[in-house]
């Protein structure tokens, strides 16, 4: 797959997604349900390699292009999350004033709603994939609580639930 | 309180960038500390406003965020500096993070592990759900995040509409929909 198309797909999911994991969808559709050079598999382990790395969770986006194209894609799905981000300066000049009008948070507010019906849309095939046996869906929920309850880092979800794999299979 | 120079203000987002798991949230809680507290290279108001743009700036959230406060501070080399500080290093990793799985796919009990993770990873994403949620689940506005957020699921796996028109949709209606404050 070419490189500039990689990045331009990428830029597409990155620049119409307002937080790290939203994007999931956009990926989803073009990658995996257009032009099947990612599987549902691949896309939960690049959520999963980019949830684990430290910093922002977008960064799953590297992941992305790394399994559709090793190191040149992983560089194109770099970029993808660099160009977006100095959008906020022009915004942080000329727009500031104006998040606060009434009608514009009220968007956004929306926009935030939508986005999280999005992510749980995307998470139902991701999951349909992932949770194939009792243990798999003890650890979904039991890593969904200990983030939502402890608030504690992403890390500790990772090692547990690795470590409980491996039990699983051991015993 | 250290003068600000490209180098320190580089170093911080390094640092916090790459030593800070758990995503957006946790790493911008860091750098509060770092620049508006420990620092006061920003002012709590203008952490504010960056914090609250950053939020509406397409794309990663703390990329954005971290490239409007080194504009802030220092301008626009320190904004691109920023950026790549935080970016490129955390990729480094998670390619790292990717080939390992590539490279254990054929091991029975790396594969276990593995899939262990790739089931939380259902969990965590419903946790970002639910963080995006969370906020509009309150009194006054439960009706309109329930209406929303049922339209866009429904929208989304029961029609296949495109991602973008759902968020389209869903900003036309919050301009016309407002909830109480």
């Amino acid at each position: 797959m070419n490189i500039l198309l990689i990045y331009l797909l990428l830029l597409k999911a990155t620049a119409t997604s307002f937080s790290g994991l939203t994007s999931i969808p956009v990926v989803r559709h073009d990658f995996v349900e257009n032009r099947h050079v990612l599987t549902d598999r691949q896309l939960n382990a690049a959520v999963t390699a980019g949830r684990t790395a430290p910093g922002a969770n977008g960064l799953y986006i590297v992941s992305v292009g790394y399994f559709v194209a090793g190191i040149p894609g992983a560089c194109a799905g770099c970029l993808a999350v660099m160009t977006p981000a100095f959008l906020i300066i022009p915004m942080l000049r000329y727009l500031g004033a104006r998040a606060a009008q009434p009608a514009v948070k009220s968007a956004i507010q929306c926009v935030m709603i939508a986005a999280s019906g999005l992510v749980v849309s995307t998470t139902v095939p991701l999951a349909r994939d992932a949770l194939i046996s009792p243990l798999a869906i003890g650890i979904a929920v039991g890593s969904f609580l200990f983030l939502v309850l402890t608030r504690k880092d992403t890390i500790w979800v990772v090692l547990g639930s690795a470590a409980a794999g491996l039990l699983g299979r051991l015993l | 309180m250290p003068p600000v120079s490209l180098k320190r203000l580089t170093w911080i987002f390094v640092r916090v960038g790459n030593l800070t798991f758990g995503g957006g949230d946790p790493t911008m809680a860091a750098l509060q500390s770092e620049l508006v507290v420990t620092r006061r290279w920003l002012s709590a108001e203008q952490y504010a406003l960056i914090y609250a743009l950053a939020r509406i700036t397409p794309g990663t959230n703390l990329v954005a965020f971290s490239a409007a406060a080194a504009w802030q501070i220092l301008g626009w080399l320190a904004a691109m500096l920023a950026v790549v500080a935080m970016t490129v290093p955390p990729s480094v990793a998670v390619v790292l993070l990717t080939s390992g799985y590539q490279a254990f796919n054929s091991n029975p009990l790396a594969m276990a592990a593995i899939g262990g993770t790739l089931a939380a990873a259902s969990g965590m994403m419903a946790t970002a759900a639910w963080q995006l949620l969370r906020p509009e689940v309150r009194v006054g506005r439960r009706l309109r995040a329930a209406v929303i957020f049922l339209a866009s699921l429904g929208a989304s796996l029961g029609f296949s509409m495109s991602p973008i028109a759902v968020l389209g949709i869903a900003a036309v209606v919050g301009m016309v929909w407002r909830a109480p404050e």
